[in-house]
């Protein structure tokens, strides 16, 4: 009974944490399905009535581009996604396994890196991506979201890898495995759940990243979702119920992904605390 | 002949020195066994010797090879360790098969290698299973099998019973012995537990932060410990340690009280001051005081009795001196009891006070 109490307690919380978080997209999917006129109707309707499918059905319609923003992020987003893990995966087990020198003062010095706020990059960014040809390509996009998640990507991995038993590796060491095959053949097998979590996060990250994709991407075909979205002209007011009918189209993807892995994330993220 | 040497090996790790001037030849076919507390350099002398840990000062040669820089895959060493450290994604046959896969031997040797290293270790029938379906003794026995079936020159095991319930902790142990008697292949191993390296040593070596305290047959340690700290290490219950005091007359007596002795048959030189050592299991007791304080008998109250089995211990006071007996466990006597003990001189021992030396027994 008394070990009961603080069960409740905590289930509690984590419910409450839960509406709150998931209010949002709940009044946002609910506006999707409502006419122009519930939308904009005072006292504002919480429940959509009627319920109408015509935003869905105009959205694909009317602005087909929706499709091309998500096919944009979807491809800066895995592409962020495996280049900061290949390359995060690879620092991470350097700095945290291979007895560097200085790994500690180095792994701080890649985290004080990542409190530059991007926005402060961004004209620099903007010239140098210019000159490069780097402007309106995914290649460039990618490159800098890499920049942006790559600190967090080391440190997840690294955190990751100090939690695997050193003497598996040291036990591939005698067997006489080199460095690269014992991360290949070791280390990535046996991090997979820290390699799906760091991934994930970095993905959604990516997908919702705002101002770099909008001053990087000047062409509208060019588009990642979010900015896309937030771009959709209207002549006298907020078309409320495009931007929110593409928006839940937009979080379709990231809530797919995120159900299936659900698992590893929250594995990945308690790292240590099992075998 | 695989003869393993280390010649004044030490390994300091910043301005801690793990392991210094470490000194000592390893037979081939000897099973040499680290003893010693929790972190007094035995996991970082055998890693040295492994390759996994570099060596600062003094040299490493095997079968007359100079080692220090030598990779670990070449130093046909194998090792096991405390934690298994198999590869959990593979089967027991993949554990196993990996040096020699490794080394590009051919698939069908290979098959036939780990086939009779798992018929040995009675692993056949789990060769297809991963670690985690196996049992503790059974992935120790894995560990074991991946060393063997590289045919190394010299096996190092870091504590590898460490993790076993004790029951079978005592199995495995014996199933080494057995695997060390039939293989025949030099053995270095590590481990805090003093019964396994007195039945598992040819050689026992004692360390003591980061120093060899002694090096010597499980007998020799036992019998004549070369210091304070090795007498107090081997042996359960430790060795009991009285302060003895020259008296004005050349007599010797306890500082607590209690203790006299007209003579000691060690080499004390001048000394003014010794401590004695006896060990629980060599003081008699005997149920009448008869003789009184002379030749090594004394009259002492049992103040506490605790029983372990076969055997019981005895808290002893001879007058204000403490020590423990280890007696027979029938019929002992109880709290309260005034008893004799007899500590019998030639099972004395004496250590110098500041350096904490065995001081030479006079022979006579
Ligand atoms: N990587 C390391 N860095 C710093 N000190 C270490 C390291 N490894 C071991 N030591 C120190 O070296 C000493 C010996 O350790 P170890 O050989 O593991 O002891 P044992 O195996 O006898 O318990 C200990 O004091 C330990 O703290
Ligand atoms: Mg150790």
């Amino acid at each position: 009974m008394t070990r009961n109490r603080p069960r409740i307690g905590l289930y509690t919380l984590a419910i409450i944490a839960s509406v709150i978080s998931f209010l949002p997209i709940i009044w946002l999917i609910l506006t999707s399905i409502k006419t122009t006129a519930g939308i904009y109707a005072w006292p504002p309707q919480y429940l959509p009535a009627p319920v109408t499918f015509q935003n869905y059905i105009d959205i694909f319609t009317k602005s087909p581009e929706l499709l091309l923003y998500v096919l944009n992020s979807l491809i800066v987003g895995l592409g962020t996604t495996i280049v900061s893990l290949s390359l995060g995966g690879m620092a991470g087990y350097a700095l945290s396994r291979l007895g560097m020198r200085r790994a500690g003062v180095l792994m701080v010095f890649i985290l004080a890196v990542s409190m530059f706020p991007p926005v402060s990059l961004l004209p620099s960014l903007f010239q140098t991506f210019l000159n490069l040809g780097l402007l309106n390509t995914y290649t460039g996009l990618i490159i800098a979201h890499t920049g942006l998640f790559l600190p967090f990507s080391v440190w997840m991995l690294a955190s990751y890898f100090a939690t695997l038993p050193k003497e598996i590796e040291e036990a591939a060491r005698m067997d006489g495995m080199g460095f690269f095959r014992i991360f290949w053949s070791i280390v990535i097998p046996l991090s997979w759940p820290g390699f799906v979590a760091t991934g994930l996060i970095v993905f959604i990250h990516s997908w919702n990243e705002f101002p770099l994709a909008l001053v990087l991407m000047t062409q509208n075909a060019m588009r990642t979702a979010p900015v896309g979205i937030s771009l959709y002209p209207g002549e006298y007011a907020f078309p409320w119920e495009t931007i929110s009918t593409a928006t839940v189209i937009a979080i379709v993807p990231i809530l797919v992904i995120t159900a299936i892995f659900q698992k590893q994330i929250v594995g990945g993220l308690t790292a240590g605390t099992g075998k | 002949m695989t003869e393993v040497k280390l010649e004044r090996i030490g390994k300091s790790y910043g301005a801690v020195e793990a392991v210094q001037e470490f000194d000592l030849t390893i037979e081939d076919g000897e099973f040499l066994v680290l003893l010693g507390p929790s972190g007094c350099g035995k996991s970082t002398t055998l890693r040295m010797i492994a390759g996994l840990e570099s060596i600062t000062t003094g040299d490493l040669t095997i079968s007359g090879t100079r080692m220090n820089d030598v990779d670990p895959k070449d130093r046909g060493v194998a090792m096991v360790f405390q934690n298994y450290a198999l590869y959990p994604h593979k089967t027991v046959f993949d554990n196993m098969a990996m040096a020699l896969k490794l080394q590009k031997v051919p698939v069908e040797e290979i098959r036939d290698r780990v086939g009779r290293t798992a018929e040995m270790l009675g692993l056949t029938e789990y060769l297809e299973r991963k670690p985690a379906a196996l049992s503790g003794g059974q992935r120790q026995r894995v560990a074991i099998g991946r060393a063997i079936v590289r045919t190394p020159k010299v096996f190092l095991f870091d504590e590898p019973l460490s993790n076993l319930d004790a029951k079978l902790r005592v199995k495995m142990r014996m199933e080494l012995q057995e695997l060390h008697d039939s293989l025949g292949v030099t053995s270095i191993y590590v481990t805090h537990d003093q019964i396994e390296a007195m039945t598992l040593a040819d050689r026992i070596v004692i360390m003591n932060g980061g120093v060899v305290a002694q090096v010597g047959s499980p007998r020799e340690v036992y019998d004549s410990p070369a210091d304070e700290f090795v007498a107090g290490f081997i042996g359960s219950p430790s060795m009991n340690f009285i302060d003895l005091r020259r008296g004005a007359g050349g007599g010797w007596s306890s500082t607590e009280g209690g203790l006299r002795f007209e003579s000691l048959p060690f080499s004390l030189g001048d000394r003014s001051e010794i401590r004695l050592g006896i060990r629980p299991e060599h003081v008699v007791i005997t149920p009448h005081a008869e003789t009184g304080a002379n030749g090594g008998s004394f009259e002492a109250e049992v103040r506490l009795a605790e029983l372990l089995g076969a055997d019981a211990l005895l808290n002893l006071d001879i007058e204000g001196c403490r020590l423990t007996a280890r007696v027979g466990g029938t019929g002992h006597s109880r709290a309260g009891d005034r008893v004799q003990a007899t500590l019998p001189t030639p099972l004395l021992h004496a250590f110098d006070i500041p350096t904490g030396k065995a001081l030479p027994r006079l022979v006579s």
